[in-house]
């Protein structure tokens, strides 16, 4: 004889009460859940999320070189109040499904910050799990769908896109007088948010795009939009768009007889940029940079000596806004004496701080910076536009 | 009209770089019954192996393609002999076995060269040609050039040499070819050999006019894949049919859809095939599967 399973009116109570009470547990406040993440002693753990494989491997390669330095120089110090800092990188691939997993991670292993990641698509999707555990995130990222994400616990290390592209356009309509100008993007969060920042910024001055060409984040052969763009004769073109698919569009571009100049924000002053391309095609690039060399500051020297003394290479601007976004987090932390969560958070936006992009003075959007000065290429090296 | 031109040169060159990673394809499923999964990473090695020769080694571009495609073939043989003994015993397994070895190849690349790719110029100094308002690459031409003569090279081994034909014959029959001598096994490895050398020489030459990294294998072969099903799998000419068509319809997507090129060309593909299962040139009797 066979027995079927009916449930029992009390376990369906059980079951709702479970529910209702996981309910409850996720409506709790942002960063009041997880109170054991605090611990008062041992080391201060700090995650750094980037991607360390793949196309964008050498922007996080950056990312965790300046954060390294800082902490480094902070351990060197003493730590924190007396504690040291333990950081430790993750890979995120550039993926952001890789990424929302990380975010889980750190969450578990109780990291108290996140430094990265460099690509705002995996900051996204990692942001409401963060927000959920209260841990702080700095982020190398610009795309403005940043700060529509309204997270309290999610800060810019530099400025947004909004920022970057409305300089640029600045530069080239009302100092350049370029009445026609094309764009070139990608559909990626990056180069979506470089897209809409500058076309609208364009437009606020009274120039529309004669082209807008979008390519996907994963093409290697730019030859149809170029076609295209060429047929136009514009006087400069815009790219939205990571370092590494930047050069290669430079590059045939040329290759396709287009021999105007080229306009961009921070992908186009790093030297993966200026590698893919080679040097001859990118003469002459227009870069809107917080951070236009390692010479505009005493400051700036100074980290690009240690930069230099601790890896061998050269500076630039990614390892810049890591170096500034870890010594803010860690200024924080001071001042906080080693606060968590929502308090922590607080801190962070509370920090006025002189880096070496700038004053940073964060707002409730937590973006801290909004001023970005033109640069030009020149013999392969970024120099500032005089 | 000068648009639509200038696109039909670009989606040439890189359908003629198709075809031959097509060619590869097909050329090892004709005489094995075999889908070559790693055949792509092969084109990838193939890609990193003749811009390291090139341009740590500084060696001529040609002897730097040459030495690639030894190295490449070198790996084919040993893929080969290691599915050698699954050959005639278990299909899947060895077809699993192509995979595997794709992902190792993958890794392999990863810690020999590291996570960045590289950029590599193009080996002809000389200015595009502009004919007519066109912008032809030089280096598109020596592209176009080299596939046309491997094709000719492969067409003229497969119909006028005796191994050649040793090959031909182990296609059609396995069997009865082994009943009258020939050894399979020597005609397989061969097939993979040749197979590799031509995946190197499409991963060689796409690199100055791609970006050479660990996924570019990706990029390659999927398409070129495409393009041996659309030409008929098996078929030389085939390939070589399908390779430039789907490089032209690839080529035109991109300029008319922008975003959403791949989503286009897929689509138009699976349409082809729906149509025509067996592809341009498709023979029933060179399937074995």
């Amino acid at each position: 004889m066979s027995r079927t399973p009916r449930p029992s009116v009390p376990r369906t109570a059980l079951v709702a009460a479970v529910a209702l009470a996981a309910a409850l547990t996720a409506c709790s406040a942002p960063g009041e859940s997880d109170s054991e993440a605090g611990s008062d002693s041992g080391p201060i753990k700090i995650a750094v999320v980037n991607a360390r494989s793949g196309q964008l491997s050498s922007l996080g390669e950056w990312e965790y070189k300046g954060a390294k330095l800082a902490i480094d120089e902070w351990n060197k110090k003493g730590g924190v109040n007396g504690r040291k800092i333990e950081m430790k990188s993750f890979d995120d691939q550039g993926d952001p499904t890789t990424g929302t997993n990380l975010a889980r991670k750190i969450d578990s292993e109780n990291y108290i910050a996140m430094i990265g990641t460099a690509e705002s698509a995996v900051t996204i999707a990692m942001a409401p799990v963060l927000k959920q555990a209260g841990i702080p995130n700095i982020t190398s990222g610009q795309a403005d769908a940043l700060v529509d994400q309204k997270s309290p616990f999610l800060f810019l290390n530099g400025p947004t896109s909004t920022t970057y592209d409305s300089t640029l356009a600045k530069h080239l309509i009302e100092d350049k007088g370029y009445k026609k100008i094309a764009m070139i993007t990608n559909n990626g969060s990056f180069g979506k948010g470089e897209h809409d920042a500058f076309a609208k910024a364009a437009k606020d001055l009274g120039v529309s795009p004669v082209t807008d060409q979008v390519v996907t984040t994963d093409q290697k052969d730019f030859s149809a939009a170029l076609t295209k763009i060429r047929s136009k004769k514009p006087e400069a073109v815009f790219i939205g768009s990571e370092e590494v698919e930047a050069g290669l569009i430079v590059k045939q571009a040329r290759d396709l007889g287009i021999t105007v100049p080229f306009a961009g924000a921070a992908p186009q002053g790093t030297p993966v940029f200026i590698d893919t391309a080679g040097e001859k095609a990118v003469e002459g690039t227009i870069v809107s940079s917080p951070y236009l060399s390692n010479d505009i500051s005493p400051a700036a020297q100074k980290f690009a000596a240690a930069y230099q003394a601790a890896y061998g290479e050269e500076a630039e601007l990614h390892g810049a806004k890591a170096y500034d976004g870890t010594n803010i987090l860690l200024t924080a932390l001071k001042s906080s004496d080693v606060a968590t969560g929502r308090k922590l958070a607080d801190a962070i936006r509370a920090t006025a701080y002189d880096g070496l992009l700038g004053r940073f003075e964060f707002g409730a959007d937590g973006v801290g910076i909004t001023e970005t000065a033109i640069g030009v290429i020149r013999d392969g090296k970024l120099v500032e536009q005089k | 009209m000068q648009d639509t031109l200038q696109t039909l040169v670009s989606g040439l060159s890189l359908g003629a770089v198709y075809a031959l990673v097509a060619m590869g394809f097909s050329l090892v499923y004709r005489t094995m019954g075999l889908v070559n999964f790693a055949h792509a990473d092969i084109a990838m090695i193939g890609a990193y192996a003749a811009s390291t020769f090139y341009l740590t080694s500084h060696l001529p571009f040609a002897v730097a393609m040459g030495l690639a495609i030894v190295i490449t073939g070198a790996i084919g043989l040993v893929i080969e002999r290691v599915l050698r003994p699954l050959e005639n015993k278990d299909f899947d397994l060895m077809l699993i076995g192509t995979i595997g070895f794709g992902i190792v190849l993958q890794a392999l690349a990863i810690i020999i060269w590291g996570t960045t790719g590289r950029a590599v110029p193009s080996p002809l100094d000389s200015a595009p040609l502009d004919v007519l308002g066109i912008r032809i690459r030089t280096y598109d031409l020596l592209v176009m050039a080299v596939a046309a003569l491997a094709v000719v090279a492969l067409a003229f081994f497969l119909s006028r040499t005796k191994r050649g034909a040793a090959m031909q014959a182990v296609a059609m029959d396995h069997e009865a070819a082994t009943a009258v001598g020939i050894d399979v096994g020597r005609s397989n490895a061969l097939a993979f050999a040749i197979g590799a050398g031509l995946a190197a020489l499409a991963g060689g030459l796409v690199g100055p006019m791609l970006y050479v990294d660990a996924s570019l294998g990706g990029a390659l072969g999927i398409k070129g894949f495409a393009a041996a099903m659309l030409g008929g799998f098996g078929s030389i000419h085939g390939a070589v049919v399908g390779g430039i068509a789907i490089g032209v319809l690839d080529s035109y997507a991109a300029g008319h859809f922008q975003g959403y090129s791949v989503l286009v060309t897929f689509l138009v593909f699976t349409i082809a095939i729906m149509i025509r299962p067996m592809g341009i040139f498709g023979e029933r009797t060179v399937s074995r599967a």
